[in-house]
C-alpha cells in the first residue's frame, strides 16, 4: 500500500517540485540543472524519466564508435516488445546457441518486403530470451543508409551499412553480428515464392567468419514473409526514388500510410547449432571451395529449419 | 647533429603551431618557415623565408637551407588572409607540385611529411564506417576539393616511388576543432542556432587542435612511409555534439540546407568548399586510426566526444551572439534577475 502511495503523483508533489525548480533558478542555476536538483521531491519512476530526458538534452549519454546509442535502443524497445509479444506472438527455440560472449555471426533468411522486421525481432529474441542478453549489430542494405530518418534511427539501434570492412571490424571487437545474405533478393521476392531461400550472395559472410574465426549461427525465421505480402512491384516508382524495388501489397500503396501496417502473422524463430570455423584458420577464406561449400551448408540448414518451423507453426494468423 | 626542418605555410595556424612546438624541441637544430606572409612574431628560432610555393623560386631557396625534413602545411581547407578562395586549387595542387620539384633538388633531404586531408574518402551514406588507408578512391570523387586532394596525393605517390631513399608520409586529417581555432567548422558549431539536415545525423570524428599539432610533430619525429589517417578514436553524432555544446539544432530539409549554408558562408568563411561541408554534415565520415596509434606511435589525448567536450568547456564562458539554447537563456535571465535585486 505504502509503496503504491509513494509512486502516485500527487498535486502536492508537483507543487513541491516546481517550487524547488524556481528556487534553483533563483539561485542562478539553469533550469535543466535546477530541475535535476529538485527531482528528490518527485516519485521514483517519474524522477528517473525526467533524469533521463535531462541527461539526453545535455548530451550526457554514451554512443559507441559505430553510433550505437544504448539508451535510445532501450527507450524504443517497448514499442517493438509489443510487436514481439502481442502482435506477432514470436516463439523462439535454441536461443542458447547464440554465444553469450565473444564474437559470433548470426546468419538468417530475409523477408518482409516493405520493412524487413526480421532483424528487429531477432534482436528482441536475443535480448528477451537469452540468459545473458546483449545487443547484436546488424548489417543493413546500403540504400537504407542514404535515407533521412531511417539511417539515423537504424544506426542508433545497432545497424551498420553492409560492408565487409564493417563486419570484420565488428567481429574483431567481439560483437555479435547479424547478416542476411539473401539481401534484396530475399525481401523482394514475390509472395508466391515465400520461404524459398534465394542465393546467398557469393559467400562473403563465410569469408568474414573464416577470417575472424567467428562461429556461424544459422537462424530460420518464419512469419516475416506474411507481414507485407508482395503481390507485385512498381519498377517506375523504384527508379524514381532510387530504391532497389517498391513492393505492391494488398494494402500498399492503396491505403496510403495505413498500408504500412504489417499483417499480424504468427512467427517462429529457431537458432541452430553454431558452425565452428576457427579450426580452419583465416587462410581458408581464400579457398573458394571451402567458402562455397560452407555457404551451401548454411543455406541448406536454414532452408530445412524454415520448412520444419512452417509445419510446426500451423495456421498463419491464428 | 640535430634535425633541420622546413615548414611551408608557416604563417597559417597549422604551420605556426608546428613551428612553435619544434622550437621547444632540443632535437631540432634549425627551422625554416616558408610562406607568403610573415609568421607570428613569437617564433624566434624560425628562419622565415618569404616565398610563394606556387613559384619556381622555391627550387633555388629550399636546397640552400640544407634541411633533412620538409613538412608541407600549405594545403588549405578554407581561404585565409592573403589566400583567397579562388587561389585554393592552385595553392593546393600547383603549390604541392612545385614544392615536390624543389624537394628533388634538395640533396640533404631524408623525409617529406604532408598535411593532407581525409576528404579523399569523400562522404557517402553507406560505406565502411572506418576507412583504412588502402580504401581511398573507392568511391567516385564528387567535389572539387576531393579531386584536388586526390590529384596531389597522386603526385606525392609518384614522387615517393621515384625516391625510395626518402621517407614520404601523407597525413590524412579529419576536421579539427579547438577552443583557439577559427575555422568554418568551429564557426558553424558556434552559430547561435545551428542548422542541421532534417532526418540526418552524421557520425563525425572531431580532432582536437592540440592533437592535430601533436600528430604532425610525431610524424616529423617518426616519418612512416605512405598514407596515415589522423583522427581521434571513436566518433560522435552531430546531434550529441550540439547538445554537449549547448547549441540548439534547427532541422532544415536537405534541399534547402545547401542554399542556407551558401547564405551563411560569409559568416562561416568556407569559400568554395561549402559543398564539402554540406556533404560532411549529411553523411559524416569515419576513418581507422590504427596506423597513427601503432606505427607513428601517437595517441590523441582527446577522443571525438572529448574534443567537443573540451570545446564546450573552453568556450562556455564567452559565447558570441545571443544564447539561444532554452537552458542557457533561462539561466542567464535568472542571473540577471538576481543582479537586479
Amino acid at each position: 500500500m505504502s509503496a503504491a502511495r509513494e509512486e502516485a503523483l500527487t498535486p502536492e508533489a508537483i507543487a513541491d517540485f516546481l517550487r524547488e525548480v524556481r528556487g534553483g533558478v533563483e539561485d542562478g542555476l539553469d533550469p535543466l540543472a535546477a530541475a535535476r536538483d529538485a527531482l528528490g521531491s518527485l516519485p521514483g519512476r517519474l524522477r528517473s524519466a525526467i533524469e533521463l530526458i535531462v541527461r539526453r538534452l545535455e548530451g550526457d549519454y554514451h554512443e559507441d564508435e559505430w553510433g550505437f546509442d544504448e539508451s535510445f535502443a532501450e527507450a524504443v524497445f517497448p514499442v517493438f516488445e509489443f510487436l514481439y509479444d502481442s502482435y506477432w506472438r514470436v516463439q523462439v527455440e535454441g536461443v542458447r546457441h547464440v554465444p553469450a560472449h565473444g564474437r559470433g555471426l548470426i546468419v538468417s533468411n530475409h523477408a518482409g518486403s516493405l520493412f524487413p522486421f526480421d532483424a528487429t525481432m531477432l534482436t528482441l529474441a536475443i535480448m528477451k530470451e537469452h540468459p545473458l542478453p546483449r545487443w547484436p549489430r546488424f548489417l543493413v542494405l546500403d540504400w537504407a543508409f542514404v535515407l533521412p530518418f531511417l539511417s539515423a534511427f537504424m544506426r542508433r539501434v545497432g545497424g551498420v551499412p553492409a560492408s565487409p570492412h564493417n563486419a570484420t571490424r565488428l567481429l574483431g571487437q567481439d560483437e555479435l553480428v547479424m547478416v542476411f545474405p539473401e539481401g534484396v533478393k530475399g525481401t523482394g521476392k514475390p509472395f508466391a515464392e515465400r520461404y524459398r531461400l534465394q542465393r546467398f550472395g557469393r559467400g562473403g559472410f563465410v569469408e568474414i567468419a573464416l577470417r575472424t574465426g567467428a562461429p556461424i549461427v544459422p537462424v530460420a525465421v518464419v512469419g516475416a514473409e506474411e507481414i507485407y505480402p508482395k503481390i507485385g512491384d512498381s519498377p517506375a516508382l523504384a527508379r524514381a526514388v532510387g530504391a532497389p524495388f517498391v513492393p505492391v501489397t494488398p494494402t500498399f500503396p492503396w491505403l496510403g500510410p495505413l498500408g504500412l501496417i504489417p499483417l499480424p502473422s504468427r512467427w517462429r524463430i529457431e537458432f541452430c547449432e553454431p558452425i565452428e570455423v576457427a579450426g580452419l584458420g583465416p587462410g581458408a577464406a581464400d579457398d573458394r571451395r571451402i567458402v562455397l561449400d560452407l555457404t551451401e551448408q548454411v543455406r541448406e540448414t536454414i532452408q530445412e529449419k524454415v520448412l520444419e518451423n512452417l509445419v510446426e507453426r500451423g495456421s498463419v494468423f491464428l | 647533429m640535430g634535425r633541420r626542418v622546413a615548414i611551408t605555410g608557416v604563417s597559417s595556424n597549422w604551420g605556426a603551431e608546428l613551428a612553435r612546438r619544434l622550437e621547444r624541441d632540443p632535437e631540432v637544430e634549425y627551422i625554416a618557415g616558408i610562406d607568403t606572409g610573415a609568421p607570428p612574431p613569437e617564433l624566434v628560432r624560425t628562419d622565415f623565408i618569404e616565398a610563394d610555393i606556387r613559384s619556381a623560386t622555391l627550387s633555388r631557396l629550399l636546397p640552400a637551407t640544407g634541411v633533412d625534413t620538409v613538412v608541407h602545411c600549405g594545403i588549405l581547407w578554407y581561404p585565409e588572409p592573403g589566400k583567397p578562395a579562388k587561389a585554393l586549387h592552385e595553392i593546393n595542387v600547383i603549390g604541392t607540385l612545385q614544392l615536390l620539384a624543389a624537394c628533388e633538388r634538395t640533396e640533404t633531404l631524408r623525409a617529406v611529411v604532408v598535411r593532407g586531408s581525409a576528404a579523399i574518402y569523400g562522404c557517402e551514406g553507406a560505406v565502411p564506417y572506418f576507412y583504412s588507408e588502402d580504401l581511398a578512391r573507392e568511391r567516385p570523387l564528387r567535389t572539387r576539393f576531393q579531386r584536388d586532394i586526390s590529384e596531389l596525393e597522386q603526385y606525392f605517390d609518384n614522387f615517393a616511388a621515384r625516391h625510395p631513399e626518402l621517407r614520404c608520409c601523407m597525413l590524412r586529417y579529419q576536421p579539427e576543432v579547438g577552443p583557439g581555432l577559427d575555422s568554418p567548422l568551429v564557426r558553424y558549431l558556434s552559430l547561435p542556432a545551428v542548422p542541421v539536415q532534417l532526418g540526418f545525423d552524421p557520425r563525425l570524428q572531431f580532432l582536437h587542435a592540440d592533437d592535430a599539432t601533436g600528430a604532425i610533430a610525431a610524424a616529423v619525429a617518426n616519418p612512416v612511409r605512405g598514407p596515415v589517417n589522423v583522427a581521434p578514436s571513436g566518433s560522435i553524432s552531430l546531434s550529441r555534439a550540439l547538445r554537449l555544446l549547448g547549441r540548439p539544432a534547427v532541422p532544415v530539409p536537405t534541399p534547402l540546407f545547401g542554399a542556407l549554408m551558401e547564405r551563411l558562408n560569409d559568416r562561416l568563411g568556407a569559400g568554395g568548399l561549402i559543398g564539402d561541408w554540406v556533404r560532411l554534415l549529411r553523411y559524416g565520415r569515419g576513418v581507422d586510426n590504427r596506423r597513427l596509434l601503432e606505427e607513428v606511435g601517437f595517441v590523441p589525448r582527446f577522443d571525438a566526444a572529448g574534443a567537443i567536450g573540451d570545446l564546450a568547456f573552453e568556450t562556455g564562458g564567452r559565447r558570441v551572439g545571443i544564447p539561444m539554447h532554452p537552458g542557457a537563456l533561462a539561466g542567464r535571465l535568472a542571473r540577471l534577475g538576481g543582479l537586479a535585486r
